[in-house]
């Protein structure tokens, strides 16, 4: 095995603090947002319609007036709230459950996973899509989290099943250590131990799905409106005026990438 | 070899058993009496036995047989995919080999995080606006475009309009691949191997040609499933902000239209689509890097 | 190169890899003559890898390297230098350090190694190798190599690595623990066929070990390092004899030796039959039971020991995991604790299991994910109902017995050394109070002085606590020291069976008679009385 030099630790450590540092910022920008934004969500002005940025609107204005970098603010409240809840769903009922699925007995554990499996050779975005036409867009966080969940159920338990599989648990349960104490096991290890690493990667996922989902319009509906609507409605007219697009993007932009650096470095390279 | 192939085989058949299972219950929403869980169960049921006897419905909107008109759109959609996997290949390749092992990697990763983070329809609306700005392309993000332009086309201003799609989805597609081979490529560098062949006498270039490039090839077959799933994903967000009529945009329109039947087809066919390029990936990889392992 | 002369000479080398507190070699000098051997004898972290690595030219990138190597008549040139020498160097590996790729076949990779070292083209490197291979007696056919390394036996591949370096022809052959851990038949044998090979052909030898075995059986000049120094060097009859430098002779004395004084019985006879067997046939056919030949019959009562002694393959495991109900029985029965295990429920089964202890060689038999701390804790979390205060007490009481009690408790097992990890299983099994230890090649992959300290620990155990011990060896010495009775398995059939001495002062079968040489080092038996 090559033995990481010294600089390698501390540039992840270095982008881990980057990033939960990012998040924890921008949580505050959300708490703050009513202060922080110049004017209320929604707050159109029809004096002020599709102005460049400028030191009044720093990010501009849109096609109804509206102040870009409040429209941000508040939009990126909207979509933080929306994925910390999705992620929540993906993680309790996907992750969980898979590692606990990986241990139940008799075969049971496999027909779950394929079951799932099934599922999660469906691309997350269109199983996002279905969940919300069936039911509604005010569900759109619920269908991300649902959508989201296979995959991570499924990946949980290959997690889990490989360790059961390990020497160490031949011997385990050799000497008599029972199925639920590996499962403890388990979810100390894997779970606890990665808890805050597999949170930040699950809400880097279900933000760009819900805001994808937002962007084809089944997202959330106004008045509330979330960054992928945003950018989705300055699509008419943003090559004429980029402002209506790219601050929206560029806020989004930056709640992933800080989610993503908070998750590590590693992402996907463990098996 | 034979044994392994049959095995995901078997697990082919499974896998699309399971999602013909899933098309049937959406296709069964549509139904007129399936309201309550046993009439539902019912009429899933009933679908399940017409897909068998491949008769996949109507469409709530036009009328038409759904394979009819699915028979229309797919093709475009198969041709923006396919020239997405190539446009993936090209850049996510060299991206993944060059930045999957040692000091580069790690210097690297910030980077790949920055493009990772960039999602779909983000980069399909910046692609466009450089298009049109920078190159002066024409692009259709606010235009139709003739159903009948097809993404290999001899003519210019064709494969203009349909560079950028094929970029967003290259794109997207270009992430997975990279992601694939940085980790195959991560791995094949931790292998024993390569410090016992060197000591051995072999040259690191013969190491990394003969052993490790095959490694890292079967790690990127085997996650072809993971790959198309990211193509198929794109496709849809690039057709819905291009406006290009194919089965992906179909899917969207379908499902704001509650246009079960032909949602549940299109479903069907994606998930087809996963499980076969993730059956074909795993046969690929064994093939190559066997360990032969009993 | 010369006739006469050195092959290489050494002054002065320094080897230090950044951050460390203490250099690898530290002003290590040494010289070696044309068709000379040497063994370098030490520890783990002596410096033995640093040597290699520097003679061979694979230093790893952040070596600080000073000092200088001259190779044959060519000139002095500083260490650091990735030069080519005027000398063809032949490596030879361990074939458990995994030194193949998994998914090549073993033939074709020789192949290959041979070709580039030779200059010649595959397919001659390929009957080169087949030539070696009929040179030397005892090796298998060429075609037994012609498989991925996981379906080909490390003994195989040893033989195969042997073949490959012969015909090399090479000047200088650098044996990096080639051949350690193969079981000691394998072991003696290969070490007899290296030093033939070396005689007929000529080439230096430096074969770096952290056992005796070679140092015995090769003859040759032994350079015994520590610290990156030489602390002394001669030829092993003399190291052995006790005129020798102290840290030498504590070396020497870690070898163990077998003895043939009946030791004091502890406790064979005494205590209730805790495993009794009954007709277990490991040959049975499991479609046609019925067809069963002579079963093994024997009991192990408290506290008593037995030993399992065979090389791989020769059904020792089989017969442990049969008798502790992990595989299912094709014939006879097993009663464990006055218990059938044949009509036990999962669950009993389970819960008689608790009282199976298990210490193997096996580097992942332990959780790496698992703290130190909670490795020790998990059989008193999963069995009783203890405040963490009392855990604490017992974890701390079996830490220390091993030797443990200082490291870092939440510290993953993952980071541990091999040796640590053996011993963590010790005080996993301390707290555990087991009726019965299974003890499963515990001194593998150690140096010297690390099986020394293992055998005091087991010892120890099995004296404080008094379990029951199963082990499973190859080694004599190592049955001798945690056992007093023995069966001999070959070909999954008992072949011999009695008290350890008995065996030892009149073995029956020529196969014990061979794993009774395969560990008596010639000119190294110090003690009276020993074999």
């Amino acid at each position: 095995m090559r033995t990481s030099s010294q600089a390698a630790p501390m540039l992840r450590t270095i982008l881990h603090v980057v990033g939960w540092s990012g998040l924890g910022l921008i949580a505050l920008a959300v708490v703050l947002s009513d202060f922080l934004a110049h004017a209320p969500a929604g707050a159109a002005n029809a004096l002020h319609m599709l102005e460049a940025p400028s030191s009044a609107y720093p990010f501009g204005t849109d096609l109804l007036g509206r102040d870009m970098l409040s429209e941000s603010l508040h939009g990126l409240s909207v979509t933080l709230r929306h994925a910390l809840l999705a992620a929540l769903i993906a993680i309790a009922l996907g992750g969980l459950s898979g590692a606990v699925a990986a241990r139940l007995p008799h075969g049971a554990g496999f027909m779950l996973r394929g079951a799932m499996g099934v599922f999660a050779a469906i691309p997350v975005l269109l199983l996002t899509i279905l969940a919300i036409g069936l039911t509604a867009r005010l569900y759109a966080p619920l269908a991300a989290g649902l959508a989201a969940a296979p995959f991570a159920f499924v990946r949980a338990f290959d997690r889990v099943d490989r360790q059961s599989r390990s020497t160490h648990a031949q011997y385990a349960r050799a000497t008599g250590i029972s199925v639920a104490m590996l499962l403890r096991r388990d979810l100390t290890y894997e779970f606890r131990d990665t808890l805050a690493p597999v949170a930040a990667r699950a809400l880097a996922a279900v933000t760009i799905i819900l805001s994808t989902v937002s962007f084809l319009g089944f997202g959330t509906t106004p008045p509330a409106r979330d960054l992928g609507l945003m950018i989705g409605a300055a699509k008419a007219y943003y090559l004429q005026a980029w402002w209506t697009a790219a601050f929206p993007a560029l806020v989004l932009l930056v709640l992933i990438l800080c989610a993503r650096l908070a998750a590590g470095l590693d992402e996907g390279e463990r098996p | 070899m034979m044994q392994f192939a049959v095995r995901q085989a078997g697990r082919f058949a499974l896998g699309l058993f399971g999602a013909a299972v899933v098309t049937s219950m959406i296709s069964a929403v549509s139904m007129p009496h399936a309201h309550g869980l046993a009439p539902f169960l019912e009429a899933a049921g009933a679908r399940l036995l017409a897909f068998a006897q491949l008769d996949f419905g109507k469409s709530a909107i036009s009328g038409l047989k759904v394979t009819d008109e699915l028979a229309l759109r797919l093709p475009a959609t198969l041709a923006l995919v396919l020239a997405g996997s190539g446009a993936a290949l090209i850049v996510g390749a060299p991206l993944g080999l060059l930045f999957g092992a040692g000091p580069i990697r790690r210097a690297a990763a910030p980077l790949m995080q920055i493009l990772a983070a960039l999602p779909v329809f983000c980069a399909g609306l910046a692609l466009a606006y450089g298009a049109v700005h920078l190159l002066h392309w024409p692009v259709s993000v606010n235009l139709p475009v003739a159903a009948s332009a097809p993404v290999f086309s001899g003519d210019l201003r064709t494969l203009q309009m349909a560079a950028m799609p094929v970029l967003t989805v290259g794109l997207a597609g270009a992430a997975a691949v990279q992601l694939a081979l940085r980790r195959a490529a991560s791995q094949s560098a931790a292998e024993d191997y390569r410090s016992g062949l060197k000591r051995m006498g072999l040259s690191a270039f013969e190491i990394e040609w003969v052993y490790a490039v095959p490694q890292v090839i079967a790690g990127l077959l085997a996650s072809l499933g993971e790959i198309m799933r990211a193509l198929l994903a794109a496709a849809v967000v690039a057709e819905w902000v291009f406006h290009r009529p194919g089965a992906a945009d179909l899917f969207v329109k379908s499902v704001a239209l509650a246009d079960w039947n032909m949602a549940a087809l299109i479903l069907f066919v994606f998930a087809g689509l996963a499980f076969l390029a993730d059956f074909g990936g795993r046969i690929g990889a064994y093939a190559l890097v066997n360990e032969g392992k009993p | 190169m010369s006739e006469a002369g050195h092959i290489f000479e050494i002054a002065d080398l320094n080897v230090a890899k950044p951050g460390a507190a203490l250099p690898e070699l530290d002003r290590f000098s040494l010289t070696l003559d044309a068709g000379q051997i040497v063994v370098v004898l030490g520890e783990a972290g002596s410096g033995k890898e640093a040597l290699m690595r520097v003679l061979g030219g694979f230093s790893e990138k952040g070596d600080a390297i000073s000092g200088t190597i001259r190779f044959a008549s060519g000139a002095e040139k500083p260490a650091a230098k990735r030069l080519r020498p005027p000398i063809r160097i032949a490596y030879l590996p361990n074939p458990l350090a995994r030194p193949f790729a998994q998914h090549v076949s073993v033939l074709a990779q020789l192949s290959r190694v041979l070709a580039r070292k030779t200059g010649s083209p595959q397919a001659s490197a390929r009957e080169e190798l087949r030539l070696a291979l009929q040179r030397l007696a005892g090796a298998p056919s060429l075609e037994a190599l012609n498989r991925k390394p996981s379906l080909v036996d490390p003994v195989v591949q040893a033989w195969g690595l042997l073949a490959c370096v012969s015909a090399q022809t090479p000047d200088l052959v650098l044996a990096d623990h080639s051949l350690a851990d193969l079981g000691p038949t394998a072991v003696s044998t290969l070490l007899a066929t290296l030093a033939e090979e070396q005689k007929r052909l000529g080439f230096a030898l430096l074969y770096a070990t952290g056992g005796l075995q070679p140092a015995a059986r090769l003859g040759g000049r032994v350079v015994v390092i520590r610290d990156g120094r030489i602390v002394e060097e001669g030829d092993a009859a003399r190291l052995a004899s006790g005129h020798a430098h102290a840290y030498t002779r504590i070396l020497f004395k870690a070898q163990p030796q077998l003895s043939l004084e009946q030791a004091k019985l502890r406790g064979a006879a005494r205590g209730q039959p805790l495993l009794q067997v009954y007709g277990l046939d490991l040959l049975a056919d499991p479609h046609n039971p019925s067809r069963v030949r002579d079963g093994l019959t024997f009991e192990l009562r408290r506290g008593a020991s037995l030993a399992l002694v065979g090389e791989e393959g020769s059904g020792r495991r089989e017969l442990t995991r049969m008798v502790l109900g992990l595989d299912r029985l094709t014939t006879g029965r097993v009663v464990f604790d006055a218990v059938d295990l044949n009509v036990l429920s999962q669950t009993m089964t389970s819960r008689l299991r608790r009282r199976i202890a298990f210490i193997t060689g096996a580097d992942d038999a332990l959780d790496p994910r698992m703290t130190l701390w909670d490795t020790v804790d998990e059989p008193l979390r999963a069995h009783l109902n203890l405040s963490n205060e009392l855990i604490a007490g017992y974890r701390e009481a079996a830490l220390k017995r091993v030797g443990l009690a200082s490291h870092e408790g939440k510290r993953a097992v993952a980071t541990l050394s091999a040796f640590d990890k053996r011993r963590l299983q010790v005080a996993r099994a301390i707290v555990g109070a087991p009726l019965l230890a299974v003890v499963d090649e515990p001194l593998r992959g150690l140096d010297a002085f690390a099986q020394t300290i293992m055998r005091e620990v087991l010892t120890d155990f099995r004296t404080h606590q008094g379990p029951a011990f199963l082990v499973i060896t190859a080694d004599f010495t190592v049955a001798q020291a945690l056992a007093d009775e023995a069966f001999v398995l070959k070909d999954k059939k008992v072949i011999e069976r009695g008290s350890i001495v008995e065996i030892l002062r009149a073995p029956k079968e020529a196969y014990t008679r061979s794993l009774i040489a395969a560990v008596t080092l010639p000119g190294l038996s110090q003690a009276a009385g020993s074999v």
